[in-house]
């Protein structure tokens, strides 16, 4: 086995409130009036990581299928949750496309990572799918919310060009073309971008887990490629399927358009 | 009651509300007569924009039907009711490209691959029929003022040989020489082609030569106004 990484105690998990205080009095000195909410992310942040360490333990320790299947679906539920408070759009329901797209497409990239990728035996080994999923679908996860974002505000703003496309014989699709190119192409953008500047500007977090767990780097990076590649993947799918699945929901029967100005 | 006899578009009880809003329409009855030209009139949001709208299915009636040609709208194929019925918004929207691009925007989309696309000759004849001498088919279309881009959708419409004019205020944003130009030539082509238009307008446009009638939409209701009581 490798080496353990230095356990952090709770009295130095404490100490490492000072720099939440720090950015409290930050706060408060130039009234930007976010105390209420760093106190309340500082309390998610302790009590739903330790929930989760806790939960992990206890699926590692069962090392059942069914169990590791489970907490996939919890967090694609969470993560589509997240999505539809986000994009906030009232006139339009999405949530269950969003759902059901991001479980069969999260579901199978992960499946090949951890089955073809990595090797894991069998594929739902906790350890390995667990970690990896969770990546897919927390990155992909903002790719979706800014795909969806970007496509009802490009909607809203270009209402007229839709309607006079539509009004000389376009389809809903003809007519939301562009939109649905810049949509994607923003939920695209972040993971591309990243591909770029990876190992360069930043060591990223999985990356550096691994080395302070004591890991050999350059075992650490032929993960990490696994990880860059699988996220381009994974954000490519995601926001593909769920503009077009949405699109269709912001369109009538008679390809007209249902989003409206206001809110 | 609600079956009038020669009309290429009629309301059957059609009722209509935007979602989360007050009833704009309710329970009209309407027929409008092939070849004849409507001057829709109206106090501002009265629903003279979505009763338009509503024609062209880019509005679905809350209830009720409307018929075009003896047809439920429902049953019609959106791109091609919508091609046979020219609606031109209030504001024209200038895409990106030149002025060919512009005008052959329409025989890009797949429900009119079946339409022959005009040719240079044709698009530039078109344009000097609207006194847009000055403008050349390569130009681009973010140069030119909203009056000629107003009357350049007008052209573009009418190269789809619609059997229908909706016009919202086709001429508000246009100078009174243009006007008067874009509104002669719609009230010649309604006559000499027997095209049923209607047109928002809050000028005049009232013609000896043409079937004129006017509409009144307000309080919830689309009425005729009989030419004598108008004048009176």
């Amino acid at each position: 086995m490798t080496p353990q990484a230095i356990y952090i105690s709770n009295w130095q998990l404490v100490f490492g409130l000072v720099f939440i205080l720090a950015a409290g009095i930050m706060s408060m000195l130039h009234s930007l009036r976010l105390e209420r909410d760093l106190l309340l992310g500082t309390i998610r942040t302790f009590v739903q990581l330790f929930a989760l360490g806790y939960l992990l333990n206890i699926i590692f320790a069962l090392d059942r299928v069914w169990w590791v299947l489970i907490l996939f679906l919890f967090m694609i539920f969470f993560a589509a949750w997240t999505i539809r408070g986000r994009v906030g759009e009232k006139q339009i329901t999405f949530f269950f496309p969003i759902f059901v797209s991001m479980l069969l497409s999260y579901f199978l990239v992960s499946y090949l990572v951890t089955a073809v990728l990595v090797g894991a035996k069998p594929w739902w080994q906790p350890q390995y799918f667990i970690p990896l999923s969770g990546m897919v679908i927390g990155n992909s996860m903002n790719a979706i919310a800014v795909s969806l974002e970007r496509f009802m505000g490009e909607l809203k703003k270009q209402r007229h060009e839709i309607e006079t496309m539509l009004c000389l014989g376009a389809n809903y699709k003809e007519a939301s073309h562009t939109m649905v190119q810049s949509a994607v192409r923003a939920g695209m953008i972040p993971s591309i971008n990243s591909m770029m500047a990876v190992g360069l500007v930043f060591i990223p977090g999985m990356m550096t887990g691994q080395i302070l767990a004591g890991a050999d780097p350059l075992v650490a990076i032929r993960y990490q490629i696994v990880v860059m590649v699988m996220l381009v993947g994974s954000t490519a799918i995601g926001s593909f399927m769920v503009v077009y699945l949405v699109r269709r929901r912001c369109f009538g029967s008679a390809d007209q358009l249902l989003l409206r100005p206001m809110n | 009651m609600c079956k009038p006899p020669n009309s290429i578009i009629h309301f059957d009880n059609v009722s209509f509300s935007y979602p989360g809003d007050k009833i704009l329409f309710q329970n009209l009855c309407l027929g409008i007569r092939s070849g004849v030209f409507y001057h829709v009139k109206g106090p501002s949001g009265a629903g003279k924009s979505t009763f338009l709208r509503l024609i062209i299915r880019l509005e679905e009636p809350t209830q009720g039907q409307i018929f075009f040609k003896g047809v439920p709208l429902a049953d019609t194929h959106p791109p091609h009711l919508r091609r046979s019925i020219l609606y031109l918004p209030q504001t024209p929207v200038a895409m990106d490209g030149s002025v060919r691009d512009h005008l052959l925007l329409p025989f890009t989309f797949k429900a009119n691959q079946d339409l022959q696309k005009p040719d240079d000759i044709h698009l530039t004849e078109q344009l000097k029929r609207f006194l847009l001498d000055d403008v050349r088919l390569d130009d681009h279309v973010q140069t030119l003022s909203v009056g000629q881009l107003q009357r350049l959708c007008f052209i573009r419409g009418m190269l789809l040989s619609p059997s229908m004019l909706l016009l919202d205020e086709p001429t508000s944003s246009l100078d009174p020489k243009s006007a008067t130009i874009v509104t002669d030539h719609i009230k010649t082509m309604c006559k000499t082609s027997g095209l049923t238009t209607l047109m928002v307008s809050h000028g005049d446009v009232r013609s000896r030569s043409l079937k004129y009638r006017s509409l009144m939409v307000a309080d919830g209701l689309v009425r005729k106004i009989s030419g004598r009581k108008e004048l009176a």
